[in-house]
Parts: structure tokens; sequence; C-alpha cells
């Protein structure tokens, strides 16, 4: 059992430091995901979700401890090793879209593809599939800018998952989106999640995420206070 | 690997700033194939006028002459051979006999050089066919710069004084029989010319030459008692000052092409430093760091495609108009140039000329975005994706 966990996560110790003194934004932190989890990390604002979200996707390392992502540890992989692991494996989602604003709806997902090798009809076939499951294949050619702020974070999700990648990093993916189009926004991921058993890993404040997690994390100063698996009737 | 196209189109995204840039470096590319072509038509323009008026296919020269040291002249002549006379029949050989003199117009005296050259010849351009045979007078013809220089005009009579070859002075009255037209200074500037056998009897040298000029017909090959020069040779110092202008037109280019190339610096700093979430999220992507400076070094060296394009579109029309009309050159004739100068000169683009200068902008224009672009590799991905000021 202990080989399908996706992420492992072992005293993980996260200090920043400030001016001359040290900050510890995570505090012993252990924690293990299963494949195809649906997670949401909650709590206050300055509890670490970010902090925790950058270590598994690698953009930032460990002060200590040991983080195990798709069996790499996150602390020893060179920059190199690590942009690899995120341009096959993990896709990001970020609560302001962070969309190229200069390219299309189309070349923004087809970016995460670039630098796979891939035919251009190979290419242009998911991309194309990504922009259907978020229900945007009428806007292929549109610019970012054009965009409402819902069909933005579409976008972006459609970017993180055309690579179909094993997890998907998202940090306050509704904040700035209203009720309809946040429920819209997550169901397509919850979609997603079953269709393909991506894993999902949110930090988010918000109450309208929680319904649709199947795993709640509550983080308090750097360290977990309460881990609650929710059943849904539905399931 | 990440294409050019959007490199370009985040360029094209960056709206006037990069047009500013663009339109700065094309400028400069202009001007640098412009001022250069110009030099190269100059030049080659010369050296067609020169070989024209002055060196033939290149020239036999007596072993002691030097055209540098006029003290070499009075040794300076041999008698034609009779190969060589035949060759002059053919037209193939032009003989010049050298000697300098004093000429006094209008009491002045100036020290001028007389070249005698053979009426018939036809291998350089100088009008000797306008030289009428002596009839107890002798004719002379000479340039309008030394016209010019000595108040002389056509029918006017000049008092020259000269050593014959013992030494011996002599003077005589000439003849202005026709002034002509040449843009090679050294044609014209302090030469006079008369009929050969006039000045080999003159000097008292029957029969004898300084230097033999040959032309198209000569088949090549050794004369027993001469000296070839060829036209890299005679060419070569002319050759050499007018390249010089090159470099003393480099810097005004330079200068352009530096200015240009600062707006693109500070672009890429000010793009880099606005962009920072854009480079936190080409990372999250999965891109590399080198990858990232990559893309913004690119980015900021389509500046230097733009401008190629955009210089070509108003480059091309022009340089065709100028190299039909020529540049004119208006009053630099007066000017103390000793280099040849025509009145108007056709700009020459080689594309040597043209591909240099491309590779030039492009390069330049890669290594200032390359600069700022290194910033990126120290980023910390975090940080650049909070867009936080480093
Ligand atoms: N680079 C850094 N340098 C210093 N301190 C940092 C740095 N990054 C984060 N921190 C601190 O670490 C703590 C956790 O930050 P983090 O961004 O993970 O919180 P969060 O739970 O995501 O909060 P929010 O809900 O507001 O996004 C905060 O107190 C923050 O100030
Ligand atoms: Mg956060």
């Amino acid at each position: 059992m202990e080989n399908s966990s996706i992420i492992k996560i072992e005293k993980l110790i996260k200090r920043f430091s400030v001016g001359k003194s040290e900050f510890t934004a995570l505090n012993d932190l252990s924690l293990t995901v299963e494949r195809g989890e649906f997670l949401g990390l909650v709590g206050p604002s300055g509890s670490g979700k970010t902090t925790l979200l950058n270590i598994i996707g690698s953009l930032d390392t460990p002060s200590q401890g040991k983080v195990t992502v798709i069996d790499q540890s996150i602390a020893s992989l060179s920059h190199k090793q690590s942009a690899k692991l995120r341009n096959r494996h993990i896709g990001f989602i970020f609560q302001t879209y962070n969309l190229l604003p200069v390219y299309t709806v189309y070349e923004n997902v087809e970016f995460a593809l670039l630098l796979q090798k891939l035919s251009s009809s190979v290419r242009h076939k998911s991309v194309m599939d990504a922009l259907e499951w978020v229900g945007l294949t009428d806007k292929v050619k549109s610019k970012p800018s054009m965009l409402s702020g819902g069909e933005c974070q579409r976008v972006a999700i459609a970017r993180s998952m055309v690579k179909r990648p094993e997890i998907v990093l998202a940090d306050e993916p509704t904040a700035n989106l209203d009720s309809k189009n946040s429920h819209h926004i997550l169901q397509t991921m919850k979609d997603l999640n079953k269709e393909l058993n991506t894993t999902f890993i949110f930090a988010t404040h918000d109450e309208k995420v929680m319904k649709y997690l199947n795993r709640k994390i509550s983080l308090e100063d750097g360290q977990i206070v309460k881990d609650e698996i929710i059943q849904h009737s539905k399931n | 690997m990440l294409s050019l196209k959007l490199a370009i189109k985040n360029l094209l995204g960056a709206g006037l700033r990069t047009w500013l840039n663009v339109i700065a470096l094309s400028f400069a590319f202009v001007l640098i194939i412009f001022y250069n072509g110009m030099i190269d038509g100059w030049n080659r323009q010369s050296k067609r006028d020169t070989i024209d008026w002055e060196s033939g296919k290149g020239q036999f020269w007596h072993p002691e002459y030097d055209r540098y040291d006029p003290y070499t002249i009075e040794d300076s002549h041999a008698p034609l051979s009779r190969e060589i006379l035949e060759e002059i029949e053919k037209k193939n050989l032009a003989p010049v006999l050298v000697s300098q003199a004093t000429a006094y117009p209008q009491g002045r005296s100036i020290g001028v050089t007389i070249f005698g050259i053979d009426p018939k010849q036809t291998i350089l351009k100088l009008p000797t066919a306008t030289l009428p045979a002596s009839n107890g007078t002798d004719y002379a013809i000479i340039g309008k710069s030394m016209a010019e220089s000595a108040n002389l005009s056509v029918g006017d009579n000049l008092l020259i004084r000269w050593r014959d070859k013992n030494g011996t002075f002599d003077a005589r009255e000439i003849q202005i029989a026709s002034i002509f037209k040449c843009d090679v200074p050294i044609v014209d500037k302090g030469k006079i010319y008369i009929a050969i056998e006039t000045l080999q009897e003159m000097l008292g040298m029957e029969n004898e030459a300084t230097l033999l000029v040959t032309g198209e017909g000569f088949e090549f090959r050794e004369l027993n008692g001469w000296v070839f020069k060829d036209n890299d040779f005679l060419l070569a110092d002319m050759e050499k000052i007018i390249q010089s202008k090159k470099v003393s037109g480099s810097i005004l280019q330079a200068l352009l092409l530096i200015i240009a190339l600062i707006a693109i610096f500070d672009t890429q700093v000010l793009s880099i430093f606005r962009r920072q979430k854009e480079i936190g999220t080409y990372i999250a992507l999965g891109l590399t760091r080198a990858q990232v400076v990559g893309i913004f070094t690119v980015e900021g060296a389509a500046h230097s495609l733009l401008a190629i394009l955009l210089g070509s579109a108003y480059g091309i029309p022009l340089f065709l108009w100028l190299n039909r009309t020529g540049i004119a050159m208006g009053y630099a004739e007066d000017m103390e140039f000793d280099l040849p100068l025509a009145e108007v000169i056709y700009p020459y683009y080689s594309i040597r000329l043209i591909i240099i200068t491309v590779i030039i902008v492009i390069i330049t224009a890669t290594i200032v975005s390359y600069m700022p672009a290194r910033k990126i590799s120290k980023m910390k991905p975090t940080e650049a994706l909070k867009g936080k000021l480093q």
C-alpha cells in the first residue's frame, strides 16, 4: 500500500529567514496523499497552505524532513529534474490564473505541451480535448483579456490538465470567482478527477470548495490540526 | 523549441515600446548599410576611374622609377625595344615619358610634372587625340583643376623650363590645346600632358619612356628591363585611404547602434522586472530557468529581426533609388581631396556587406537581450510567482 501513495511527507519543516531571525512556516508536518484524492488544505491566512503546495510542486525546497512526490525526493532534485517533474507530472492552478496575455487561449494551453516532443497533430488533439473538458472550444482564438474571470480560470485548468498530470495543485482557484463560476470550475475539476484519476490538492478558504472535497486537512501555524475524510452520499 | 513566433508575439504585445526600439535599431541597420555601401561604391568608382585614366591594366616601370619620389624621375628612362614598339603599334601598350619641370603661368612659378604620352593611344581615357601635332607650336592638354589653379584656358601659352638629359636648362612656350575633366586628382593636379615625341625631343631622349601602360589586349609577359606593377600595387594606397573613411564613419554608426542597443537593454530589464509572475508561471509549467532565460533572450533578439524587416521596408526602396540617381557630392569637388571623387557616387551594396550587417545587428541585439535575462536564473520561482520586487 505504501507504494501507491503519490505524495509522502515526513516531518517537514520549512523555515524562512526574515531579516536576521527565522520564521517557521511549516512545523514538523507529516502527510500521505493517495492517488485520486480530491484534497483541500484549509486554514487561516499565513497557516502555510501555499508554502506546502510550493514544496509539493517542487517550486521550493524543504528546510528539513522528507518530501516524496511520485517517488522522487524533492530535496534532492536538480533544477532540471524538478522542471521535468513539473512539466510531466504536476499541473498548477493559481488564484490569479497566470495566463500569458499575448497568447490566445489555444496557445496558452498548448504552451504546456511545447516542451514535450509531440507531433503537432497529437498536440492539437490534446489541446482541443482539454478545451472541451472545460467547455471553451469556441474561444480558441480569444486572448485572455477578452475572457471573463471564470473563463480564464477554465483556460488555466485546461492548461494544467492538457498534459494529463498525476497531480494538480490549485492555490485558491476560486478566490476571484463568483459563486456560479466557482461551482462550474469545481465541478469540472471533480469530473476530471474521476475520469482521469488525477490527484487534486487545493489551498482554499472558500466554503464552496468544501462540499466537493473528499478529504479536508486543516492547517494552523504550519501544523496539521485536523485531517478529515469526507464521505459524500453520492459517491 | 519554443518558437520565434511566440517571441515576436510577446514583443508586438508590448506595443509602442517595441516599435521605438525597432525603429532605432532599423536606423542603425540602414545607416550602416548606406554608409558602407556609399564607401564601397566610391571605392569601386574610384578604382574604375583610376584604371581608366591612369593605371590601365597595370604598368611596366623603369626599374629606377618611383612615382612617390620625384628625384628618381631624372634617371628613369630607357629606350623602347622592337617588341615594345610593336605592342605600342597594336595599342596594347602606351609609353609614357615623365619629366619634372617648372611652369610660369602669369609670372608665377609652379612645379609641374610633364607626361609625354602617345597621342594615338587608346588605353587611357586621357583625350590625347585632342593633342594637335606640333607645327612649330607645341601643344599640351591639362585637367580642369590644373587649369583653374594655374588660371589657364584653351589657347593660352605657358612657359615651361626643364632640364634635358645632360642637365642643361631649356625653356619653351607651349599652348593649351584642350582642358579635360577628370575625377582622379593625380591625373589632373600639377600635370601637363604633351605628345611623347615632343617631350623626347625636349629632353634629348629619342625613343625612350619612363613607363608603359598596359591595355586590354596586352598578353601578359615579362618585358626585359622593365618591372611590372599590377593594379593591386598601383591602387593600394587609394584603396587604403578610402577604406579608412569606413573607420571614421563607423564611429557614428556604432553610436547609433549603441543607442538602439541600450534601448533594447532597458526594455529587457523593465520587462523582466515587470513580468516576474509570468516567469514564475513558466517555471511552474516546467520550463527550466535556462529555458526561461532563452525565451527572454530570443524575445529581445527578435527586435533585430523586426528591425531588419522594417529597415528593409524603407531601406530597399531608398537604396534602389540612390542606386539609380546616385548621391550628388556637390561642392566636395572643391575640397582638397586627393582621392578620386566623382560628382555623383553610386553606392554599391554587396551581399557580403548586407549579410555582415545583419549578423552584427542580430548578434549585438542577442547579447544585450541575454545580459539582463541572466538575472532570471537567480530568481526564486516562489518569489517570482508572487511578483515580488527583487
Ligand atoms: N519567502 C518568504 N519569506 C518569509 N516568510 C514567508 C515567505 N513565504 C511565506 N512566508 C510566511 O510563511 C507563512 C505561511 O505563508 P503561506 O503563504 O504559506 O500562507 P497561506 O496559508 O498560503 O496564507 P494565505 O491564505 O494568506 O494565502 C506566512 O506567515 C508567510 O508570511
Ligand atoms: Mg496562500
